[in-house]
């Protein structure tokens, strides 16, 4: 898996869930107001479907789950080296 | 919303051999804290429990009871809180905000000696009377949070009612988050034929369960917070101005605990000094940030022991309790500042909270085209007064200087 398909993949994602806003790969979107906070959940559990990952204590931080740059690398963290 | 309850749970007392109940799943012992806060709360036959496994996991709890146990279903019971409350959450790192520069040795029998010179007294379950010098030390705490306070603020205090309005708590989702802590407040309904049926029946039957027949009036409770008072004053309400709204209050906050030992560290009936911070996001987390720097400081000032964590609200049966929890931790929503009272011990004596625009939005407050955002703070006085005394001893001449000086100005002690 690619970064690049990494990010079209959450790009498409989190279209479905923000009301199709147009989102730059830094936007925080919690702090935008375009998904409250119970959203997190919601996209844990896709980045652990989509990319075949368990999450563990050291990727929880917020910063890996409020921008599309911040999910591309934690999708991408356990395949780095093919990216 | 000031939840600050994890890892307080008092020693209970052991009657009989404890009953082991098997998890189905083991759970990892990141989360044995969030079993062990919910316990209680399972049923009220549990009167204390210790945790089994390796310390990587949890496959087992030890529940002792206040008789021996038959109650079939503890078993379904406990995995059941586990399964929706504790096992979906996924485990984060600890992490401290803050942590004092101070090791003061916190002294563990500080109630006892308190209790022995007739400054405390147990008068019910969870509820202590306090005399000098807590009450100089309590004023003196309050007056502290709310000089810092006004360094950066115009904050507008108000003493709010008692009695909260049931509807209230409702429209502040209270009742699928914490229906463990609530405390309904009814009377005798207002029907002469109630009065007088109630006052033939009492003194054959005795005032039990069955008085509330007579009731039916659940329009009221007693208040779990301050903050709540605050969203309803200002429901339906648009901010005005582009600042801050920062509003404070002081009051008795009531919560039901389930376990209770004689110690001002766990109450049913507490005093919290709550603050409020209404406006947009960036004021609201900018606010809360820097008012908590603050009051770290004026702690490391004083020369107390303690830190500040990311922690969460104990959640309890909802749909979406995990989540929640997690939600919270992640985001970093809520900060718990803790302080030793003993060598192995501690307590939340207050929370610096981010709502987002959750009370906002149920509330029906707006600012500009959307809804406030909310963040608020909230220090239990007891407890700040009763860690500070186990840090620094009972004895006026070994506080630190501020603290004396602030409690002799006031005309305390």
């Amino acid at each position: 898996m690619t970064t690049e398909n990494a990010r079209e993949r959450i790009h498409t994602f989190l279209r479905e869930h923000t009301g199709g806003q147009p989102l730059a790969d830094t936007d925080d979107f919690f702090a935008l107001g375009y998904v409250n906070s119970l959203f997190a959940m919601q996209l844990a559990a896709f980045v652990e479907k989509e990319f075949a990952l368990t999450l563990g204590p050291d990727d929880m931080d917020f910063d890996n789950f409020r921008t599309v740059n911040g999910l591309v690398r934690l999708a991408t963290s356990r395949t780095s080296a093919q990216s | 919303m000031n939840h600050t309850h994890r890892n307080d749970q008092p020693p209970a007392p052991a009657r009989g051999g404890p009953t082991r109940v098997a998890l189905h799943t083991p759970v990892p012992g990141a989360l044995g804290p969030e079993i062990e806060r919910r316990l209680y709360f399972v049923s009220p036959r549990i009167s204390g429990f210790a945790l089994v496994g390796d310390g990587d996991t949890v496959t087992a709890v030890d529940l002792t009871t206040r008789a021996p146990c038959e109650e079939e279903g503890l078993e379904a019971k406990v995995n059941r809180m586990v399964d929706n409350d504790v096992r979906p959450q996924m485990p984060t790192r600890p992490k401290s905000v803050w942590t004092s520069p101070h090791e003061r040795a916190a002294d563990g029998d500080t109630f006892e000696r308190l209790a022995a010179a007739g400054a405390v007294a147990e008068v019910g379950e969870g509820q202590v009377a306090v005399g000098e010098p807590l009450l100089s030390l309590f004023a003196y705490f309050d007056r502290a949070v709310l000089g810092i306070l006004a360094q950066d603020h115009s904050a507008r205090e108000f003493r709010y009612p008692t009695l909260i309005r049931t509807s209230t708590l409702e429209r502040a989702g209270y009742f699928t988050s914490f229906p463990q802590h609530l405390m309904f407040v009814t009377r005798l309904h207002n029907d002469i034929d109630v009065y007088r049926s109630f006052q033939e029946s009492y003194p054959r039957t005795g005032i039990g369960p069955s008085v509330l027949q007579s009731c039916g009036n659940v329009d009221y409770c007693l208040p779990p917070t301050m903050c709540y008072h605050t969203f309803a004053q200002y429901g339906g309400r648009a901010l005005e101005g582009e600042g801050l709204h920062v509003v404070t209050s002081r009051g008795k906050s009531f919560r039901f605990e389930a376990g209770y030992s004689t110690t001002l560290e766990r109450l049913w009936d507490f005093t919290i000094r709550e603050i409020v911070f209404l406006g947009s996001r960036e004021d609201v987390a900018r606010a809360r940030e820097r008012y908590m720097r603050k009051v770290f400081a004026f702690l490391e000032e004083l020369g107390l022991s303690g830190w500040c964590e990311v922690g969460n609200d104990p959640f309890f049966s909802g749909s979406d309790a995990s989540a929640r929890i997690w939600s919270q931790r992640l985001q970093e929503l809520k900060y718990e500042l803790r302080l030793p009272v003993g060598p192995d011990r501690s307590i939340a004596v207050g929370s610096f909270n981010f709502h987002d625009d959750l009370f906002g939005r149920a509330f029906d407050i707006t600012r500009g085209e959307g809804p406030a955002h909310s963040g608020c703070v909230g220090f239990g006085l007891e407890r700040l007064v009763f860690a500070f005394l186990s840090q620094f001893g009972t004895d006026e001449q070994d506080w630190p200087d501020p603290v004396r000086t602030g409690v002799r100005a006031a005309g305390g002690i």
